[in-house]
């Protein structure tokens, strides 16, 4: 009988798998059904934005920064704005920095719903994706009132808001959240306690809390693995220190973990918004900043608290009406860096439930 | 400790290693020396008072005389937050790679290399990750490339 034979072989995940969020492709080495070797390669998507930037206006680059990170282009925004504020010395208006807080965690909401959805889609279960689009619709609608757009939109400009939310804003945003905490008990009731979902993720791709501080990973992930990080508190940006939440954490750092995490940020958030209507007051929405905007020459590091993790964008001026250089820092580049660390060793459809896990997308890995 | 307490602690405990650039901002920019910089930055992980054992960010700047390598780091435990930046000659640019202190360091030094042509010395796997494999191009984000109105795809 001629002797049985078994080799490693090599297999492309990706680029056009379902399950990779975009467009990356890991070159996967198997011993069987379980992975041994992962090497990402990425750049599918790479636009150069930075390079973009560096021939536009500071005005004209928000736009830019909404591409860069589409699901939450709040944050983005958000992001290069207070980098430009930053560097100019521009007062924002207090009622403007309200409304930027309103919908900074109303996009972290919706993205945390995405997150729910695509990861249970993913790992099989359908329903849940239908749930948590539909909830998100909701808030998508509030953005759409207010700004226009529902994906990028173009809303936090550099010393404020464009528009003032229209009167309807507030009686339907209290609406949404009722409905979503409502509704986030369905979506406990339906995966917490699930066997499948249970097995699937339950001690899955664990992550321990130093290999993720030697990777530089941050927010959600990271919080899941039991490190109390939270730019919103320990360095905080915007009026954030005016707000009574809680920064939830996790101890085991597997998939299961940082699914719960997820659901724990949805319901401070929430608590965040109604505490930010509650108050907020009457007054101007924008500074005045000419669109020929030049701040002086300088350079600064700003960062924000984003739903998968630190966004941060290190801006350099030589004092012209376009910035000389941008870069942009997304979370998902860390967390993607450290997946062969933590995918070895496991099977092919756990490897799923670790990317769908770590919430990467691609455009803010690729830029 | 706040950000003066910052700069006062390393105006003591780093004289020689770390100038203070006036760059005007509420956070400390610090210039450190090519050659040094590697003691450097281990020096300040495992400083008891600071920590700084979060790499952040890793910016290459052409200011078409010179370059630049910008280093964010932050400290999960300390909450202390700090930029380091290392100036190269234009051309020719070699740094020391920082991967051993901060694992985090690799994919940015790589990108630093691919998209500015600084030479990463140390680094276990200095390949494009960003461009296509068969780039031939030059450096994109140098300030004297020209984009040009079409560029070639890939072969398949």
């Amino acid at each position: 009988m001629a002797e049985l034979r078994t080799e490693e072989f090599t297999v492309n995940m990706g680029p056009h798998h379902p399950s990779t969020h975009g467009v990356c492709r890991l070159i996967l080495t198997l011993s069987g059904e379980k992975v041994i070797k992962i090497v990402p390669v990425i750049g599918y998507l790479h636009r150069a934005l930075e390079k973009i930037c560096e021939n536009r206006t500071y005005a004209q680059c928000i736009p830019v920064m909404d591409r860069f990170e589409y699901v939450t282009a709040m944050s983005c925004e958000y992001l290069f704005s207070n980098a430009a504020e930053k560097l100019a010395e521009i007062e924002v208006p207090e009622r403007a920095e309200y409304l930027r807080v309103i919908m900074l965690e109303l996009n972290r909401i919706a993205s945390h719903l995405i997150f729910y959805g695509v990861t249970a889609m993913d790992i099989g279960a359908l329903t849940p994706f239908l749930y948590g689009l539909r909830e998100r619709e909701g808030i998508i609608d509030l953005f759409e009132m207010t700004c226009g757009q529902r994906l990028t939109y173009n809303y936090i400009r550099i010393g404020g808001v464009s528009k003032d939310i229209p009167p309807q804003f507030e009686p339907k945003c209290r609406e949404t959240i009722k409905t979503i905490r409502e509704k986030l008990n369905d979506y406990e009731g339906l995966l917490n306690e699930n066997p499948i979902w249970l097995v699937r993720n339950k001690g899955i791709g664990v992550l321990p809390a130093d290999l993720g501080i030697a990777y530089g990973v941050s927010g959600p992930v990271l919080r899941a693995s039991g490190v109390k990080y939270d730019i919103r508190k320990d360095d905080p940006y915007s009026i954030y220190d005016r707000f009574d939440f809680e920064i939830p954490t996790r101890e085991n750092g597997d998939c299961y973990d940082r699914y719960l995490l997820r659901l724990d940020e949805i319901k401070q958030s929430l608590n965040i918004v109604e505490q930010a209507l509650d108050a907020l007051p009457e007054g101007d929405i924008k500074a005045k900043v000419s669109p020929n905007f030049k701040p002086p020459a300088g350079e600064v590091y700003a960062r924000v608290e984003n739903s998968r993790g630190e966004l941060g964008v290190y801006i350099q001026s030589d004092g012209g009406k376009k910035p000389l250089r941008v870069k942009m820092r997304g979370g998902s580049f860390n967390q993607l860096q450290v997946l062969p660390e933590i995918g070895t060793d496991c099977l092919v459809a756990d490897l799923v439930a670790i990317f769908a896990s770590l919430d990467i997308i691609l455009p803010e890995v690729d830029r | 400790m706040t950000f003066d307490e910052l700069k006062e602690y390393i105006s003591a405990n780093y004289p020689d290693d770390m100038t203070l650039l006036d760059t005007g901002r509420c956070e400390p920019f610090y210039e450190v020396k090519a050659e040094k910089l590697v003691a450097v930055c281990k020096r300040l992980r495992d400083d008891e008072q600071l920590k700084f054992d979060y790499f952040c960010n890793l910016g290459g700047v052409d200011t078409g005389e010179r370059m630049e390598a910008v280093y964010s780091l932050a400290s999960y435990s300390m909450k202390l937050r700090l930029d380091l930046k290392v100036i190269l000659p234009h051309e020719n640019a070699e740094i020391d790679s920082v991967q051993e202190v901060w694992p985090a360091a690799n994919w940015y030094e790589r990108e630093l290399w691919e998209l500015y042509g600084v030479n990463v010395k140390n680094h276990n796997n200095l390949t494009r990750f960003l461009l296509p494999d068969d780039w031939d191009q030059g450096f994109p984000m140098r300030k004297d490339w020209d984009a040009p109105d079409f560029i070639r795809m890939p072969e398949l």
